[in-house]
């Protein structure tokens, strides 16, 4: 059961990161990172981690805005978060 | 002259009063000064004649509206202090500039411009020296850069949203027989020193004078490729920075120089310079005895953009300032800073590695006439008491 969670959470975090930068959903895929498209700048970032905070309640701090750099990073911090 | 006090809607973290207040000055034209309380929870203003309930509403709004948007929701940043020699024993404890004024060594044209006189020029000298030798010690070769900067090299960078308040435009007088007799038969300063000139007399704005140094080497390299595996770069030049009513003495001056070393290639590259380079500044700055801090910092972004980008940096370390004492007013003075931009001049200026990915820069920034006033605020004007160093640079 864990791959299609991992596989509904990644498709989820692909949408708010779409969202938060306002591209359009094929510019953002599982393996997306800081720096890949324009918009994922320092502003761009900052945005996908408002977002974060509001839709799935991760802690804005020094630590996640630096740590949780690509959709692979913030999938796998949701998990964590989630699993205690 | 009349002050207005009162409680900001949001209150002002502590480690926000001094960037909420500097703001202030770019709040209103009426605002002569702008104090926040140390504790964030009051604002005093003076102004420079008495408002009306209707005037003092609508500047209590626009103020309210600035500590929202910096305060509200702001996130705590890591303090790191990379270096703390704050405790550093020096001699003297008085504001060194009643005394440059007494002995001619500055001049103040305008708030924030000032000449400089022999003492305070050969400090600039020496201490700028020791900066060079800093390059010299990495291979940085030497630049000379414009004073002025094309507007669409700035915008190409985001400049203009991110620091719209310290702009310094320039002009010149349309191309034009009439415009140019007109004005030269009747240009005249009024009692303010303001300029009167007819509309349409000046061209439209295309240019500015440059705020940073190290901008003109990304801007020199872009949308190519990097012509090495990377480069390091050395250069000294004017920045102006306006800061309004916070122009203040030699500490916050609209036209400075910034002596700049810097450093464009792998992140790696970049990151480790940095660090040597403050590593190898630290056993300088000993030398000079200079009393200072190296700790985590922001830059002075807009209202607008602040909150985010002052998280970001201080997210990814990208920012240390040296922080140098002021004795007579027992805070800190900005005197340089160690910076790592990642690959943002990379990607807005499309310069690229070899493998096609946009390089990685960053610069270490020190700006001379801070450092020579710093220095005198800790050590004074009496050269016996001047670290050897420092005395013996300066006799030359």
């Amino acid at each position: 059961m864990e791959q299609p969670m991992t596989d509904e959470l990644t498709a989820q975090v692909v949408t708010l990161v779409t969202e938060a930068l306002q591209v359009s959903a094929e510019e953002i895929t599982p393996e997306t990172a800081f720096g890949d498209l324009p918009q994922w700048d320092s502003m761009g970032h900052m945005e996908i981690m408002l977002a974060l905070e509001e839709r799935f309640g991760v802690e804005v701090s020094a630590e996640t805005i630096g740590a949780l750099t690509s959709v692979p990073l913030i999938v796998e911090h949701l998990q964590e978060k989630t699993h205690g | 002259m009349a002050e207005i006090s009162f409680a900001p809607a949001v209150s002002i973290p502590a480690h926000l009063t001094g960037q909420v207040q500097s703001k202030l000055a770019y709040v209103d034209e009426r605002i002569l000064r702008g104090a926040v309380s140390p504790q964030g929870d009051r604002i005093t203003l003076e102004v420079g004649a008495p408002l009306s309930p209707e005037e003092r509403e609508i500047l209590e709004d626009k103020v309210q509206q600035v500590v929202a948007a910096m305060a509200r929701g702001a996130l705590r940043p890591k303090i790191k202090i990379l270096e703390d020699y704050l405790d550093r024993p020096v001699p003297y404890r008085e504001d060194p500039m009643p005394e440059l004024e007494r002995r001619g060594e500055v001049f103040q044209e305008a708030a924030g411009i000032y000449t400089l006189g022999p003492l305070l020029t050969r400090l600039v000298a020496y201490f700028e020296s020791r900066f060079e030798e800093l390059a010299a010690s990495f291979g940085a070769q030497p630049y000379r850069f414009p004073t002025l900067v094309p507007a669409r090299n700035l915008a190409r960078v985001n400049y203009f949203r991110a620091f719209p308040h310290s702009l310094t435009f320039v002009t010149h007088l349309r191309s034009d027989l009439d415009v140019i007799n007109h004005f030269a038969e009747s240009a005249a300063c009024d009692e303010h020193g303001i300029l009167r000139t007819p509309e349409g007399t000046y061209a439209e704005v295309e240019t500015l004078l440059s705020p940073a140094v190290c901008y003109h080497l990304y801007f020199s390299l872009a949308d190519n490729p990097l012509p090495a595996e990377s480069v390091t770069a050395t250069a000294v030049g004017n920045c102006f920075r306006y800061e309004s009513s916070n122009l203040n003495s030699l500490e916050r001056l609209w036209n400075f120089t910034m002596r700049e070393v810097i450093f464009v290639g792998e992140k790696d590259f970049v990151l480790e310079n940095r660090e040597t380079a403050r590593r190898r500044m630290e056993k300088v700055f000993a030398e000079i005895g200079l009393a200072y801090r190296v700790e985590s910092a922001n830059d002075p972004f807009f209202v607008g953009e602040f909150r985010k980008q002052a998280a970001f940096q201080s997210a990814f370390d990208l920012k240390f300032e040296i922080r140098a004492r002021l004795p007579f007013k027992d805070d800190t003075l900005a005197v340089g800073s160690y910076n790592y931009h990642q690959d943002f001049f990379g990607r807005h200026l499309n310069i690229t590695l070899a493998d096609g990915s946009p390089v990685h820069t960053g610069c270490v920034a020190f700006g001379l006439e801070r450092m020579a006033f710093a220095f005198l605020a800790q050590y004074g004007f009496d050269e016996n008491a001047w670290p050897e160093a420092v005395r013996r640079g300066v006799a030359g």
